[in-house]
């Protein structure tokens, strides 16, 4: 009987077609579910390319390590309006901002901390990238984060740029959380618009 | 009827054909110099519950349970896999920059806390890599001193 549909199903030439058609179907298929789990940050992109596109071009020629505070900032006011696809998409930028750093370009000391944090500050702007929709873990990120671009400005990543170090002692259940922000007034990125105004600053940069 | 049947015959066709695309498994009998028991003291029965609920898929040996034979979920695991080593490798935990070493233990904290990892698709199959809550207590406890010791340096 299997051989009488096994003959049957090669010699009709029609079924023959839909036959390899649906092979080459049902391989597809497997194959993009094997691959479909892919982060879905993209789809705001014409919003948000914007601001950040123009901010980068003008800066990147001033200081090698400036485009990554300047995309760090970005990124930081975007939580502190717990608007978390622009995080993402600033993520994205700050993901380039360090990729396209040129160490030959940093002085000794400079070169020092960017070796130092470069990797894990990559890895945290991506998974910040990968992340619209789940704010809480973009945030997460983001307080290693703010650490290691504070150690890249006080080896002078961003000069003559003048900055703000701030704490805000509420946020993780009283641990605190520190960032930096380019104005004098508190606006907080951990607790966004719930508390905007929490924390104070602990010290002025350049 | 005959289509039907046509179906059926081309379907198990397909699934034949594909048990020959197997996946390169992730196993490896070298010896890992950078294994994280090897960086950070820590007590045989945490070494255990790294290897029992993590391993599988944050390290470069991957103890396959019988499914991964079968296509296509030996091609689901080796992506998870992939993905997983990627994120965080137990075997070459040493070999990461001082700072990412902090933050993947900040992480490997904060996953449990949550209680996204282990991730709910392998402990629904592997009921025994579900962590307790003392075997939770006993690793983030050994990260927070792993990290005081740490910071020190």
């Amino acid at each position: 009987m299997p051989q009488a549909i096994a003959w049957g199903f090669l010699t009709n030439q029609k079924n023959m077609k839909t036959a390899i058609l649906g092979m080459a179907l049902a391989i597809l298929l497997f194959s993009a579910c094997n691959s479909g789990i892919k982060d879905t940050g993209d789809t705001d992109k014409s919003n948000d390319t914007r601001q950040t596109g123009s901010t980068t071009k003008t800066v990147e020629a001033l200081s090698p390590t400036k485009r990554i505070v300047t995309e760090y900032l970005s990124l930081k006011n975007a939580l502190t309006k717990d608007d978390d696809k622009t995080a993402a998409q600033t993520g994205k930028s700050l993901v380039e901002a360090i990729s396209a750093v040129d160490k030959a370009s940093l002085s000794t000391e400079q070169s020092k901390v960017f070796t130092d944090i470069a990797d894990d500050a990559k890895e945290h702007a991506e998974h910040i990238g990968a992340n619209a929709g789940n704010i809480k873990h973009q945030r997460e990120h983001f307080e290693t984060l703010s650490q290691e671009i504070y150690d890249l400005v006080k080896s002078g990543g961003s000069p003559s740029q003048k900055l703000y170090y701030d704490n805000c002692p509420m946020y993780n259940n009283g641990k605190g959380g520190n960032w930096l922000s380019e104005t004098k007034e508190i606006q907080n990125p951990y607790l966004g618009k719930g508390m905007p105004t929490c924390g104070s600053i602990k010290e002025e940069l350049n | 009827m005959v289509r039907v049947r046509h179906g059926l015959f081309l379907l198990a066709g397909v699934l034949v054909f594909i048990q020959f695309i197997r996946p390169a498994s992730n196993i490896s009998m070298k010896d890992y110099p950078a294994d994280i028991s090897r960086i950070y003291p820590m007590e045989g029965k945490i070494k255990g519950i790294l290897r029992n609920s993590c391993y599988d898929c944050h390290s470069n040996n991957t103890n396959y349970p019988w499914y991964s034979q079968i296509q296509p979920s030996g091609w689901w695991l080796a992506s998870h896999i992939k993905k997983g080593k990627e994120e965080l490798n137990f075997n070459e935990f040493g070999s990461y920059s001082f700072r990412r070493q902090q933050s993947k233990l900040k992480a490997i904290s904060n996953t449990i806390k949550d209680g996204t990892m282990p991730i709910s698709s392998y402990t629904m199959i592997h009921k025994n890599a579900r962590l307790s809550k003392a075997e939770q207590d006993l690793i983030l406890n050994w990260i927070e001193e792993t990290k005081d010791n740490l910071s020190k340096k």
